[in-house]
C-alpha cells in the first residue's frame, strides 16, 4: 500500500500560496480566505504550520475584515459568513483569536439570522444550510452562540430534513453529503443531534461508498476526495463510522495523491488542488492515520486547537 | 491590456468560450460569411464571442483592475448631486466593468453584489430582466456557477412583488434549468434552483410540471436530482391534499391517490428496463414509504399522519407483496458479465430492507408479514459479498426495532 508523502505535499501547499501566475489562479481569488484555511490547516494536520510566516498572514487577514465585522475572501471584496469562518478558524490555528473584538465578528454574524431562524450568507440574502453551520460553528468558536436564536436556527435546520434523512439547502432540497456535514455539524455543536434519525442518515451516508472505496456526495455520482470528510465526518458525529469500510477508503484518498510534486486531487490521476489536498489529510486524520494531529469533525480543526479555545483558561 | 476591444464586443452576445488561439484558424475557417471582427485575443460572430486562452490573465488582471477603480470611485462620489452626469457616468463605468469581469470570473461576488446595489435603487423591472440575461449567458458555460443561480433567485425575489408574470417566470426558469441539465449532468445548483421555484407556482403549475418532466426523467434514468425533484413536487401536491382535508374544502382523495399509483407503476417499468439503476430504486423507497404512509389503514391509529389519512384505505399486505415479487424478480444474477445484474440484486434487497426499517419505526403502521431478513442477507452477501460486514449490520437495525416494538406491545 501506498504512503502519506507528507513533505511533497508540504512543498506543494508552500508553492500555491505564492503563485499568481496563471489564470486558474487568480481566478480564485476571491475566496483566498477559503484557500488559507484549507493550506493552513492541512499543514497544522501535518505538524508544519510553522513553516510560514504568521504575522503576515494575520495581518492579511485583518485587512479583509470589513467595516461591518465580517470578513472577505480578499482586500477590497464584499465580506460573507463564507469568509468570516475560514478567518476565525485560521486565527484559531495561530491561537491569536484575541486580534478580533469578537462582539463585532458576533454582531455581523446575528445581523445575518432572518426571522424563520435560517442564515442569510450576506446583506443580499441568499439562504442555504451552509450558512446555519458557518453562523453557528464561528459563534461557537468565539464564545457567542447567546447572540443568536439557537432554538429557532436548530428548528430551521431539522425542517431541512428529508424523507431518505439527509438534509439539504432549504427545505425540500436534495441530500447532499456537503449540506447534510453542515447541518449535522450545527445540531452537533448545538447538542441537537436529537434531530437527526441517525440509522436512517447512516444508512444514506453509508451507501456513498462504492465499490473502489471512495466515497460520493450523491446517489449515482463518482467518488471524490472532498466526500471523505463531509460523509465521514458526518458518519462520526452520529456514532455510525463502521458502518463504512475505513481501509478500502484510506487507500482510496492515498491513491488520489500525486506522489511527485505533492498535492491530492478528486480522485486518482486527475489534477491536485489545495481543497482536495486538504479533505484528504483531514479525511485520512479522522480515519486515524499515522503521524496526523487529529481533527475535531464538527469544528474541522485540529483537536488541540479547539481544546485550546474551549478548555483553556 | 486594451479593453476597449473587448467592450465593444460584449453587449449583444448570447455565448462566450476560452478557446486556444491555433483554434482561431479553425474558425475562420469555418467561416461561411466575412468575419465581422478580426483581432488576435478575440473571435465574434453571431453573438458568440471566442477568447484566446494566451489573453485570459492579463484580460482578468485589467477588467478587475478597472471594477476595482470604478467602484472606489462610484463609493466615494456616486451619490453625488449629478448635475453633469459625472455620478451616472460612474455608475455605468463599473457596471460596464463589473460585466466584462463576471465573464471572465463568473463567481467574483463583489461584482455581482455591486449589480444587486445598482439594480435595487433603480427598481425597474427591465434591468432585473437585464440581470437574468447576464446570469444566463454565464450559466451557459458556467452551469455551475453558485454566483449566477443565486443572482437569478434574487432578481426573482424582488420582482416577486411587482410582477403579474410571475407564474410565467417560473415556468421559464424551470424550463431553463431543464435546457441546463441536459448539458450539466445532475447539476445540483440548477436542480436546486428548480425545487426553490416550486413554492412560487401554483398548485396547477406544480401538476403540470410533475407531468410535463416525466419524459425528461425517463430518458435521464441516472440523473438522481431529476427524480428528487419529482419528489419535491409530490410532496407539494400532497402538502395541498392535506391543508384541503384539514379544512374540510375536499374529500377528493382519488387524484393523489392515482399520482401515486401512475408514479409507482411508471418506476417499476424504469426498473426492470434499466436494469441496477441506483436513482430508480431510491425514487421507489420515497414513493412506498409515503404511500404506506398516507393511503394504508393503521392499527390503534397512534399515527403522526392521523390528521392526513385518506379515506381510500389501501392494503399494505398487498402492497407489501407486489414489492416482495418484484425485488425477488431483481435478485438473479444470470451472468457476471457487466456489473448491473449484481447492482440491480442488491438495490432489490436493500430497498426491501430499508422500507422495512422505516415502516417499524413508523408509529401505528404494522406489517402482516415480515419480510425473511435471514434471505435478504444471503442475497445481499450473493450480490455484494465485499460488504457483508454492512449488510450483518442493516439487517440487525431492521430486526431490532421489531425486537423493540414487541417489547412495547407486551
Amino acid at each position: 500500500m501506498g504512503e502519506l508523502v507528507v513533505d511533497k505535499h508540504v512543498k506543494y501547499i508552500l508553492s500555491v500560496e505564492k503563485r499568481k501566475d496563471s489564470f486558474e489562479s487568480v481566478v480564485l481569488e476571491h475566496l483566498r480566505m477559503n484557500g488559507a484555511y484549507w493550506g493552513l490547516t492541512t499543514l497544522d494536520l501535518l505538524g508544519k504550520l510553522g513553516a510560514l510566516d504568521s504575522n503576515e498572514v494575520i495581518q492579511w487577514i485583518m485587512k479583509c475584515q470589513h467595516e461591518s465585522g465580517g470578513f472577505a475572501g480578499n482586500i477590497g471584496h464584499d465580506p460573507h459568513l463564507l469568509y468570516t469562518l475560514s478567518a476565525v478558524q485560521v486565527l484559531a490555528l495561530f491561537d491569536k483569536l484575541n486580534v478580533l473584538d469578537a462582539d463585532k465578528v458576533a454582531n455581523y454574524i446575528s445581523g445575518l439570522q432572518n426571522e424563520d431562524g435560517s442564515f442569510s450568507g450576506d446583506e443580499w440574502g441568499e439562504v442555504d444550510t451552509r450558512f446555519s453551520y458557518l453562523a453557528i460553528c464561528c459563534l461557537s468558536i468565539l464564545h457567542r452562540l447567546d447572540k443568536m436564536n439557537v432554538e429557532k436556527a436548530v428548528n430551521y435546520i431539522a425542517s431541512c430534513k428529508n424523507v431518505d434523512g439527509g438534509f439539504g439547502c432549504t427545505p425540500g432540497g436534495e441530500s447532499h453529503a456537503g449540506q447534510i456535514f453542515c447541518c449535522v455539524g450545527a445540531l452537533a455543536i448545538t447538542g441537537s443531534l436529537h434531530h437527526v434519525d441517525k440509522d436512517l442518515l447512516g444508512w444514506w451516508l453509508c451507501e456513498r461508498q462504492v465499490k473502489s472505496g471512495g466515497l460520493n456526495g450523491r446517489p449515482e455520482k463518482l467518488p471524490d476526495v472532498c466526500y471523505s470528510w463531509w460523509v465521514l465526518s458526518s458518519l462520526i458525529m452520529i456514532d455510525r463510522v463502521h458502518w463504512i469500510d475505513k481501509d478500502k477508503l484510506v487507500k482510496f484518498i492515498l491513491n488520489c495523491q500525486d506522489t511527485e510534486n505533492g498535492g491530492i486531487s478528486d480522485r486518482p490521476e486527475d489534477a491536485v488542488d489545495v481543497f482536495h489536498t486538504y479533505f484528504g489529510v483531514a479525511g485520512l486524520s479522522l480515519l486515524e492515520y499515522p503521524g496526523l494531529k487529529a481533527i475535531d469533525p464538527a469544528h474541522a480543526l485540529p483537536v488541540d486547537v479547539v481544546n485550546r479555545i474551549f478548555f483553556q483558561k | 491590456m486594451n479593453l476597449s476591444s473587448f467592450w465593444s464586443l460584449i453587449p449583444l452576445i448570447d455565448e462566450v468560450g476560452f478557446i486556444h488561439p491555433s483554434q482561431f484558424v479553425t474558425l475562420n475557417k469555418e467561416a461561411t460569411s466575412s468575419l465581422k471582427h478580426e483581432d488576435a485575443n478575440f473571435w465574434s460572430r453571431d453573438h458568440k464571442l471566442a477568447i484566446s486562452t494566451d489573453v485570459l490573465l492579463p484580460l482578468y488582471n485589467a477588467a478587475k483592475d478597472a471594477f476595482m477603480h470604478a467602484i472606489s470611485q462610484y463609493k466615494r462620489h456616486g451619490n453625488l448631486s449629478d448635475a453633469s452626469g459625472y455620478a451616472s457616468n460612474l455608475e455605468s463605468e463599473a457596471m460596464k466593468h463589473s460585466k466584462a469581469l463576471l465573464l471572465l470570473s463568473c463567481d467574483f461576488g463583489t461584482a455581482w453584489n455591486f449589480r444587486k446595489l445598482i439594480v435595487s435603487k433603480k427598481q425597474k423591472i427591465m434591468l432585473f430582466l437585464d440581470e437574468l440575461l447576464l446570469s444566463a449567458l454565464v450559466l451557459s458555460y458556467s452551469p455551475k456557477s453558485e454566483k449566477a443561480w443565486c443572482h437569478r433567485r434574487w432578481v426573482i425575489k424582488m420582482i416577486a412583488g411587482k410582477c403579474s408574470t410571475l407564474q410565467d417566470i417560473a415556468g421559464k426558469e424551470s424550463e431553463l434549468v431543464e435546457k441546463i441539465a441536459e448539458r450539466s449532468k445532475m447539476n445540483y445548483r440548477a436542480w436546486n434552483h428548480r425545487c426553490w421555484l416550486v413554492s412560487y407556482m401554483t398548485t396547477e403549475q406544480v401538476l403540470h410540471e410533475l407531468k410535463k418532466s416525466r419524459n425528461w426523467a425517463g430518458l435521464h434514468v441516472a440523473d438522481n436530482s431529476c427524480f428528487h425533484y419529482r419528489t419535491r413536487l409530490m410532496l407539494r401536491i400532497m402538502e395541498e391534499h392535506c391543508h384541503k382535508l384539514e379544512d374540510g374544502t375536499s374529500d377528493e382523495n382519488n387524484e393523489i391517490y392515482q399520482i401515486w399509483q401512475e408514479e409507482l407503476d411508471w418506476n417499476e417499468a424504469l426498473i426492470k428496463r434499466y436494469v441496477g439503476r441506483e436513482a430508480l430504486w431510491l425514487h421507489r423507497r420515497f414513493l412506498s414509504l409515503s404511500w404506506i404512509r398516507h393511503f394504508t389503514t393503521t392499527l390503534g391509529d397512534t399515527s403522526n399522519y392521523r390528521a392526513c389519512k385518506s379515506s381510500i384505505n389501501g392494503d399494505i399486505g398487498i402492497f407489501m407483496d407486489n414489492e416482495l415479487h418484484l425485488a425477488n424478480s431483481c435478485s438473479t444474477i444470470p451472468d457476471n458479465d457487466f456489473e448491473d445484474f449484481q447492482a440491480q440484486a442488491m438495490y432489490s434487497a436493500t430497498y426491501i430492507l430499508w422500507l422495512t426499517k422505516q415502516i417499524s419505526d413508523s408509529q401505528g403502521i404494522e406489517l402482516p408479514e415480515k419480510p425473511n431478513l435471514g434471505s435478504l442477507e444471503t442475497m445481499l452477501n450473493m450480490a455484494c459479498p465485499e460488504r457483508s460486514f454492512l449488510w450483518d449490520i442493516l439487517t440487525r437495525i431492521t430486526g431490532k426495532c421489531d425486537e423493540v416494538l414487541k417489547e412495547n406491545n407486551c
